[in-house]
């Protein structure tokens, strides 16, 4: 009884409290960076303190090191700054973001965050509420106050993926396609697959499939898909992985080059399957323009570079253009080889 | 001393305090401020929550790998609700409780009176539940109502809800786990699940209740998380289940059952989001992080099983 009449009290007690010194958040106002001050220098002078933050997530997927790192840490090496990659190893999106909220704490001159979901709005609001000049690449937060964005339209991959499969079956026969369903660059490039498709009614989408962005599972799932449907005229692969694995069960099935393939990323191994025939078209982005251009844009922004008004952050401006299409490569049999020499 | 060391919430609480001492003089700046405590704390109250259900499991000697799963589904739910079909804040929180309560009881049953393995049960229902929260979440959910954002990013004290209702979820399942004969019971049944049952507890009913106070406080953390980031993600709660194992072991839990308290739950939170603060304003990798908080778990372990073998020693003696 006594056990009970403390527990009410204790929850009492803190409801009280809550309701008398509970803080509200801000209403959403419009996602723009606007009347932020941003942590500047005053010269061109570099601070031996002076540090860039990259935050990605899957930090070690070898996409991500070979392009966007690698070319952050040259861009790093160049402007004589320190540089720092941070992120979980595995793909989780919450963790990435609870790593940027740290990483504000810690006062760095810019940041770089990896745009993986819109969820992390929040997180880069922070950010920019803090002062940090905020870039974000890759896929856009576009309901965040981020400065500027540098990265690809995740839709026209996926138009630039369905014209092609057009093309090579002639708009006509079965297809299926395969990704990382729920991220929402994927289901605009998805989206984009499918808006080229529906034009074309001899073609049959056959399914929807998710293969957890591993190669295992991406050439189960094709064989899968080819045994239920031996005429299966064509796979589209949205991450880094659909490729390999859907080529392996390609091959394996001896339908390589009769089973046509479209996918994203342009990695070693990709650019060798489309030189053998298996693949005919990577839609590659130019990641490392993502970070080199992106880590130059915060740059600008501490050293007020070009400089638009006599206060730009007074005045609600951010120097450095805020949104960026890097464009798309389109790798086929005809210019691999000069992707492969690069 | 060695009597002290072989009380975990004991040997954690100095250990934490050591970490903070020797991160405030090697980072006076960074580490030692209240922004970046209090934002530790905030990153750890989902799994804190999460792992004061999964000890109250390890103590019985059973565990749920679902965890993450339902953090997902029970948030995705209630953002669904509210952003497509316009349903009331507290209904839609409601339903998302009720779904977790609903796969906790599926899950306890299934274990406790149909005799199904726990880690294949939980195991496969990892699976159904996260395909479920990929189907009601989607492409993720923004633009939540403010009055459910409000639950998680609201203040008081200057500190974040999430880090206030982590102590409240501590404090109270710290005070019936001490204090009532109900709890106490699970203690017992993980000690010796047999001789429980011949003292007259109903051991399958108390295991289905476990499972279903595990996914209940799941189902809340989900909410919360959904409500902190302002958005359901069909991806929340990936791996959290190791994270949160991994903490209640590091908390004093033991995965034999019969031994573990609930703020050891908090600390094992606490010791691996410190550890994994200090690396980020170190700026070590993350790469570096999943090994040395590896080599923390297995160091760790090794000491409990060391002292508990010298325990055993002088009492012999």
């Amino acid at each position: 009884m006594q056990l009970q009449i403390a527990l009410r009290d204790l929850l009492v007690g803190i409801l009280t409290l809550t309701v008398v010194s509970c803080e509200l958040p801000p209403r959403q106002k419009a996602a723009t960076p606007e009347g932020t001050i941003l942590t500047t220098v005053e010269n061109d002078q570099i601070r031996p303190d002076e540090e860039y933050v990259m935050v990605t997530t899957a930090i070690s997927m070898p996409m991500y090191v070979n392009h966007d790192q690698a070319a952050f840490k040259r861009w790093g090496q160049k402007m004589g700054v320190k540089t720092a990659i941070l992120g979980p190893s595995e793909w989780d999106v919450p963790a990435q973001i609870e790593t940027i909220e740290q990483v504000i704490a810690s006062r760095p001159a810019g940041l770089l965050i990896n745009g993986t979901d819109p969820g992390i709005a929040q997180a880069i609001n922070k950010a920019v509420a803090a002062g940090i000049p905020t870039v974000v690449y890759d896929s856009d937060v576009p309901n965040s106050k981020r400065h500027a964005f540098l990265g690809t339209d995740w839709y026209q991959i996926g138009l630039m993926q369905g014209e092609e499969m057009v093309r090579l079956t002639g708009g006509q026969g079965k297809i299926a396609y395969m990704g990382i369903l729920g991220l929402t660059n994927m289901e605009a490039g998805f989206q984009g697959l499918l808006d080229v498709l529906k034009k074309y009614p001899k073609m049959q989408v056959v399914g929807k499939y998710d293969d957890k962005a591993n190669v295992e599972l991406a050439a189960k799932i094709t064989s899968d898909v080819l045994a239920a449907h031996p005429d299966l005229a064509g796979i589209c692969g949205f991450d880094s992985n659909s490729g390999p694995g859907i080529a392996l069960a390609v091959k394996e099935a001896g339908k390589a080059g009769k089973v046509k393939i479209t996918t994203v990323d342009w990695e070693p191994e990709h650019l060798q399957l489309v030189k053998d025939g298996v693949i005919q078209m990577l839609a590659g982005q130019k990641r490392e323009l993502f970070t080199w251009y992106g880590a130059q844009f915060l740059f600008d922004m501490v050293h007020r570079t070009n400089r638009l008004s006599s206060n730009d952050a007074a005045s609600g401006i951010t120097n450095v253009p805020t949104t960026i299409n890097t464009g798309l490569l389109r790798i086929t049999k005809e210019n691999v080889d000069q992707f492969l020499k690069k | 001393m060695r009597k002290l060391f072989q009380d975990r919430v004991t040997s954690l609480s100095i250990t934490i305090l050591l970490i903070c001492l020797l991160a405030s003089l090697i980072f006076p700046k960074n580490f030692p401020t209240f922004e970046n405590l209090s934002q530790v704390l905030l990153n750890l109250s989902i799994d804190t929550i999460v792992a004061v259900g999964m000890m109250l499991l390890l103590i019985a000697g059973m565990f749920d790998l679902s965890v993450g799963s339902v953090v997902a589904f029970s948030g995705g739910l209630a953002a669904n609700l509210m952003f497509f079909h316009q349903v009331p804040v507290p209904v839609a929180i409601l339903a998302g409780l009720l779904s977790a309560i609903l796969i906790g009881w599926v899950n306890g049953y299934l274990i406790a009176y149909q005799g199904v393995n726990p880690m294949i049960q939980t195991l496969a229902m990892l699976g159904i539940v996260r395909g479920g929260a990929l189907l009601v979440a989607g492409a993720n959910i923004q633009n939540l109502p403010y009055w459910f954002n409000a639950i998680g990013q609201a203040r008081l004290l200057g500190i974040q809800m999430p880090v206030w209702y982590m102590l409240l979820t501590v404090a109270v399942f710290s005070v019936l786990v001490n204090r009532t004969v109900f709890f106490r019971r699970y203690y017992y049944i993980g000690g010796n699940e047999k001789a429980a049952e011949l003292s007259g507890i109903l051991v399958k009913r108390m295991k289905l209740y476990a499972f279903v106070l595990s996914a209940t406080l799941a189902g809340i953390a989900g909410i919360l998380l959904a409500s902190r980031l302002g958005a359901a993600m069909s991806t929340l709660g990936r791996g959290l289940e190791l994270r949160v194992i991994t903490a209640v072991i590091l908390g004093g839990a033991s995965l034999q059952g019969g031994v573990g308290k609930i703020p050891g739950a908090l600390l094992g939170a606490l010791f691996m989001g410190l550890v994994a603060n200090i690396m980020i304003i170190a700026r070590i990798s993350g790469l570096w992080q999943d090994i040395i908080l590896g080599i923390i778990l297995i160091a760790a372990v090794w000491l409990d099983l060391y002292l508990q073998k010298q325990s055993r020693g002088n009492s012999k003696i």
